[in-house]
Order: C-alpha cells, then sequence, then structure tokens
C-alpha cells in the first residue's frame, strides 16, 4: 500500500516536471525560413524605414522600425493591414511595437501591409509572413500526456492522491488488537495518544509533496506574450551574420550609406609629443649642494611658475680638507681683523703724535682684511639660488628637500602646456615636399591637429626628424609619449570615405568593413584601405557606393561566432 | 542518355527563372508607369491624379488577360490612407481603381491582386509619382 502511494507521486512529479524541459516546443519551424531556427519573421524596407516582424507566440508580432540609411531606431506609429483588417501597433519603446490579432496565430500565409508614420513622413511597407503549423501532436500517447499536463487535471490528479493518502494513512493507524475477553462493553475504546496526530502530519506531507509537484506546473503555461522575444546572433554558413533587431539595438550598430569620393594621400609614422624648445626648460645647480625649499616652498608636480621665480635653494658642500682650509683661513682672518683694529685704535689715539700715512695705512690695511672675510663668508654659509628659466607648469621634480645634488644634474623641467612640438621619423622623404596638413592620434585614441614646422636635414636612423606644433594642445597632454603622426599629402585617391572604427581586422587576416545586407544580415566585405587621418579611412576597392556600411559596432558584428 | 535529358530538364527549369528576374529599379513599363516584381509576374502601375492601373506582365514581357482578376489597392496619399477596390477594365487588359488621391511624388500603392480565381494572391508596393524611382 505505501509502495504504491510512493509510485504515484513518483509519477506526479515526474509528470510536472517535464513541461519545463519542453515548453518551446512551439517554437520549431520549418527550413523554409531564411534563418534556421529563428523566429518566423518578415522584413519590409523603403528608402526612409527598414521594418523587422517577428512572430512570437499567441499571434504577438514584435515590429522594430528604423531610418533606413544609419539604422537609428525611429519614434512613431505603425499600423498593420490583414486581409482588410487593420490593426494599431502599440508602442512599447522607441522604435518598438507589438501587434497581436488572432489571424496572425493561425498557419499560413499572410500579406501584411504595414503603414508607417514617423514624424513627418509615411509609407506603406508590404511583407509576406509565413505563421508556421503549430506541430500536431503525434500520436494519442502525446494526447495523453497534453491532457495530462493540464493544469484543472493534475489539480484534479494531486486532490485525488491527497484524499487517497489520507485513506491510506487512516487506514493504516494502528488499532489496539480486540480483547480476548469480552469486557465491559459501555467503556469506549482508549485511542492511543501518541498515534493521534498522525493523521495531520501525513496530510501536511502529502500536501507538501503535492504543492511542490505542482509548483512547475502552474509556471509553464505563463509564456508571456508582451515579453520581446530574443534571439542569439550568429554567423550563418555562407559567412554572412544574422543579428536579431533586439541585439541591434543593444550593441547601437549604426550605418551609413557608402559614397564615392576624392581623398588626400596620407602617411603614417611614429612620433613623440615633446615641449616647444622656446617654452620649456631645465633647472639644474652649478655646484654640488643640498637642496632646499625655495621661498614658496619645494615645487611640487603640475606647479605653475613664473620666470625668474625662486624654486629652490642649493647650500654648497664641501670635503673635510675644503672646509678645513676654509675655516682656517676665516679665522686668521678674524684674528688678523682684531689685531687690525686695535692697531688702528692705537694709532687715532695718538694722533698727532704719530705720522698720518701710518694711521691711513693701518686704516686700508683693516678695511681690505674685512673685504676678504666678506667674500669668504658665502663659501662658509651662502646658498645659490634656483630659478625657473620660463614661464610654465612644473613637469618633473627630481629631488627633495635636503637631498644632495650634483652640478648640472636636472631638478626641474619647466614646460608650457599651451606650447607643444611632436617630433616624428619620416621614412618617405617623398612624401615631405607635399604636406599639406597632419594630425596625430593619442594613445587614448584622441585626435590632435599638428602644423608643420621645419625637417632635419641631418638623418637619423636613416630617417628624416620633423617637427610638427600641437595647435591646440590637450591641458593633459602626455609629454614623451608616442603618437601616430598621420600625414596628408597633396596626392589624391578615389575611394569611399568611412570611418576608421568600420574597418575591422577578420579572423582570416584582410581588413573587413559588415555591408548591412538585409535588416538582419550583416555581409563581411575585403575591403583595400589607406588612413586618411587619425579618424577616417579612404577604401579603395571592394566596396562599391551606395551600400549600407557598418560604422559603429564592427568589431561587435565580428566577434559573434 | 540520362544525363543529356537531365541537363535538358534543369535547363526549362532554370530558364524562366533566369528570365523573370528581378526588376532593376527605375524600369518603366510599355505604358509609362513604374514596372515592379508582383509575385511571378511584372506590374505595371499607372497613376493619375484620382485614378490608378495595373497591368500585369508575364516573365517574357507579354500582357496578361486581367477579365477574372480581382483585387484591392491600399492607396496612402497626402497623410490619408485609403483601401479602394481594383476591377477589371472593360477591355479586359487592366485592372482599375478610382479613388481622391493626387498623383504626388509621395504617393505609395499597394496592390492585392488575385489574378485568376484558383491561384494565390500577390502584392507589390509601387511608388508610381516619384520621378527617382
Amino acid at each position: 500500500m505505501r509502495l504504491l502511494l510512493i509510485l504515484c507521486l513518483v509519477a506526479l512529479v515526474s509528470l510536472a516536471g517535464t513541461p519545463t524541459a519542453q515548453a518551446h516546443e512551439g517554437h520549431d519551424h520549418g527550413p523554409s525560413q531564411a534563418v534556421a531556427t529563428a523566429l518566423p519573421r518578415t522584413e519590409a524596407q523603403s528608402d526612409l524605414f527598414e521594418l523587422v516582424a517577428v512572430l512570437g507566440p499567441d499571434g504577438t508580432v514584435t515590429i522594430w522600425l528604423d531610418r533606413f540609411s544609419d539604422n537609428a531606431p525611429l519614434d512613431g506609429a505603425v499600423t498593420l493591414s490583414l486581409d482588410g483588417q487593420e490593426i494599431t501597433a502599440q508602442r512599447q519603446g522607441l522604435g518598438l511595437f507589438v501587434a497581436r490579432h488572432a489571424l496572425l496565430a493561425q498557419p499560413g500565409q499572410r500579406d501584411i501591409v504595414f503603414t508607417v508614420t514617423a514624424g513627418d513622413e509615411m509609407d506603406l511597407l508590404t511583407a509576406t509572413l509565413q505563421v508556421p503549423d503549430v506541430p500536431a501532436a503525434a500520436g494519442p500517447a502525446i494526447e495523453l500526456l497534453g491532457f495530462l499536463r493540464e493544469l484543472p487535471v493534475q489539480l484534479g490528479i494531486g486532490a485525488g492522491l491527497l484524499l487517497l493518502g489520507v485513506l491510506v494513512g487512516r487506514g493504516s493507524v494502528r488499532r489496539p488488537l480486540p480483547p480476548l475477553i469480552e469486557e465491559a462493553p459501555a467503556q469506549p475504546e482508549p485511542i492511543p495518544a501518541t498515534q493521534k496526530p498522525a493523521v495531520p502530519r501525513r496530510v501536511a506531507a502529502l500536501s507538501l509533496i503535492a504543492a511542490i509537484a505542482s509548483a512547475p506546473a502552474l509556471a509553464s503555461p505563463a509564456v508571456p506574450g508582451t515579453a520581446v522575444p530574443s534571439e542569439a546572433s550568429r554567423r550563418l554558413d555562407d559567412g554572412a551574420i544574422f543579428v536579431p533587431k533586439a541585439s541591434q539595438r543593444l550593441l547601437t550598430i549604426r550605418t551609413q550609406m557608402t559614397e564615392a569620393g576624392e581623398a588626400s594621400a596620407s602617411v603614417r609614422m611614429i612620433g613623440t609629443l615633446v615641449p616647444d624648445p622656446n617654452a620649456s626648460g631645465r633647472v639644474q645647480p652649478s655646484q654640488t649642494g643640498r637642496l632646499e625649499p625655495g621661498d614658496r616652498g619645494f615645487p611640487t608636480l603640475g606647479q605653475r611658475v613664473e620666470r625668474g621665480q625662486v624654486l629652490a635653494y642649493v647650500v654648497p658642500t664641501y670635503t673635510a680638507a675644503e672646509r678645513g682650509g676654509l675655516i682656517q683661513n676665516a679665522a686668521e682672518l678674524d684674528a688678523q681683523i682684531t689685531i687690525l683694529e686695535a692697531r688702528v685704535r692705537r694709532l687715532t689715539t695718538l694722533r698727532g703724535t704719530v705720522a698720518e700715512r701710518e694711521i691711513q695705512d693701518a686704516q686700508t690695511e683693516l678695511a681690505g682684511a674685512r673685504q676678504r672675510r666678506t667674500a669668504i663668508q658665502p663659501a662658509l654659509s651662502g646658498r645659490e639660488p634656483l630659478v625657473a628659466p620660463v614661464s610654465g607648469v612644473v613637469s618633473t621634480v627630481r629631488g627633495a628637500v635636503g637631498q644632495l645634488v650634483d652640478s648640472a644634474a636636472t631638478v626641474f623641467d619647466i614646460v608650457d602646456p599651451s606650447r607643444l612640438w611632436v617630433e616624428a621619423l619620416a621614412f618617405e622623404r617623398a612624401a615631405l615636399d607635399q604636406i599639406t596638413g597632419a594630425s596625430a592620434t593619442l594613445t587614448d585614441g584622441r585626435v590632435i591637429e599638428l602644423a608643420f614646422v621645419g625637417r632635419g636635414l641631418t638623418v637619423r636612423q636613416q630617417a628624416v626628424p620633423v617637427n610638427f606644433r600641437v595647435v591646440n594642445p590637450p591641458a593633459d597632454a602626455p609629454i614623451g609619449a608616442s603618437l601616430l603622426v598621420t600625414l596628408r599629402t597633396a596626392r589624391a585617391v578615389q575611394g569611399i570615405v568611412l570611418p576608421a572604427d568600420s574597418v575591422v581586422r577578420s579572423a582570416e587576416g584582410p581588413p573587413v568593413v559588415f555591408e548591412h545586407a538585409s535588416a538582419e544580415r550583416f555581409v563581411p566585405r575585403q575591403v583595400r584601405v589607406q588612413p586618411l587621418d587619425g579618424t577616417r579611412v579612404v577604401v579603395t576597392a571592394g566596396l562599391d557606393a551606395g551600400r549600407r556600411v557598418v560604422v559603429q559596432g564592427a568589431g561587435l558584428i565580428a566577434q559573434v561566432r | 542518355m540520362v544525363t543529356r535529358r537531365s541537363i535538358l530538364g534543369a535547363f526549362s527549369v532554370l530558364v524562366p527563372t533566369i528570365a523573370s528576374a528581378h526588376v532593376p529599379a527605375g524600369t518603366r513599363g510599355p505604358n509609362g508607369g513604374q514596372l515592379q516584381d508582383v509575385g511571378p509576374y511584372h506590374g505595371e502601375l499607372v497613376a493619375r491624379d484620382g485614378e490608378i492601373t495595373l497591368f500585369l506582365l508575364d516573365h517574357n514581357d507579354r500582357p496578361v488577360a486581367m477579365r477574372e482578376a480581382s483585387g484591392t489597392a491600399i492607396v496612402l496619399s497626402e497623410g490619408r490612407q485609403q483601401t479602394l477596390p481594383l476591377a477589371p477594365r472593360p477591355d479586359g487588359t487592366a485592372l482599375v481603381a478610382a479613388g481622391e488621391f493626387k498623383a504626388t511624388p509621395s504617393l505609395r500603392v499597394v496592390v492585392q491582386v488575385v489574378p485568376r480565381p484558383g491561384v494565390a494572391r500577390v502584392q507589390a508596393r509601387f511608388t508610381p509619382a516619384d520621378p527617382m524611382q
């Protein structure tokens, strides 16, 4: 009896658990769709709009509306005409609409006319949607399974089992054996106190199990019709890449119509950002000494300093012998001054009895000794001021208060950040004769405009050093950093100008751009590109004019496997 | 022999496909209207103020008789959309629909046509008065 009960429960649990695994049964489609295993979909386009409609379960159509040329979502209104019936699609978000109709749930081919209104523009778009056959039940076994899986049936089974369990529990309660000897019939039968709560406990356990078993069955039929169907991007067999509109929105894929044009050819080289030689300077002491802070403290990085400002002092340091000699000299001079002072005093008191010439000699000698003592004084206690040679910002500090510095060691670099140069090495000497402009790309991708200043005549590493002035240097320009210099020359190239971001390196090696072939198909096109400036390239082969090319998010499409 | 026959068979299948290849944009039909693919046919739509006329041509660009044809035209003109019935012309060479619209470049027409009873419905979108198309 108990075994039977357990078996019944196991059967119930397994029955209730299966629907979750097969919940997507209705989404299977035949190979007639453009992309196998994608939801049934259709697309329509005009020279203004691009529209994708995806049929979800229960005849729900999700519609994405974008501008044809640049793939940006368009806000507006969409109305569907289906066999003469008008259905207004509800707006779900920017360029996202949902429409529902019973005809869309019936299998067959549906001709749909979309009336699109976006701003002042109105258009009619046509599309044909193939509503797939609902997969028929494969036999009575599946029908039975489906019948068993319905919610009221399951609830009924659960209630029946519960009742059965209660009955079994009640039946299995141990009863005292009938007494062999008949006792007083009036006495009520004593029920053991320990057996009493067994029935409610069993009922509770059974109802809990039934609730757990029926929980997935309750959850599975609630497939929300309003949710936007989610599909994965993937690479198709022909090399094209399928990116559903929902993913395109997330990745903010933008396109551009290609136009044939003319651009000036350019040459690329590596350069270094250096300070303008007339607006930068170094601070170096002329003798070995110890650093002491200036009048306004020790300069810090990024501090603005003016020309002539004392940044620090250098107190000269001497060896023991040098210092000993200096102190000895000073002591000798001090002694001599004392003697000479006494002599001058004595002689002046005897004025009239000694010759006036003798007094003057003594005074002159005293003045000379004092001057020599004064000349020695700076060597003993004097210090050398370190002065800013130009106005600018402290760019390097190599020293600390109290540090011993050698003579000619650079303690500070002063740079004017508004005046920067770029020093580059040009290997193509011919290109230098027809420079029309230049720009440089910083390591963080920012582009700065350059002006040609001059070129050296002596080659360095077999290349010509070229100097450029940065036209508008950014405040945080990294001085000393390498950057990519693009020289524009007078030579013209024919081709299609695209942003540099639209060209990506394919897995095979050659550079590719992604053509937006249809609403959700991106075809990689191998191209030959030449750099134009920091942000643009020119495609000279592999792409025609009048195509839509991905200019934003191309790198993300390239990663789709 | 089998191969030759199969090649011939393949040709007989392929040739009509090649002939009914896509109509390039900007093609004009024999009546001066815009030419488009309409299902397996080529359709030519001539629009005047208040009247549109639809001719159907087969893949060899021969006119198709339209005596038994029927259909509807959805016309979008100057921000107003109307659904008009398409009826055969007395001479049976074309379908005609009349309504209140102007043949401006922004005119958009969608035709849904059943060329013969028992044949699947076909549909196409026209921009008949747009000089760029």
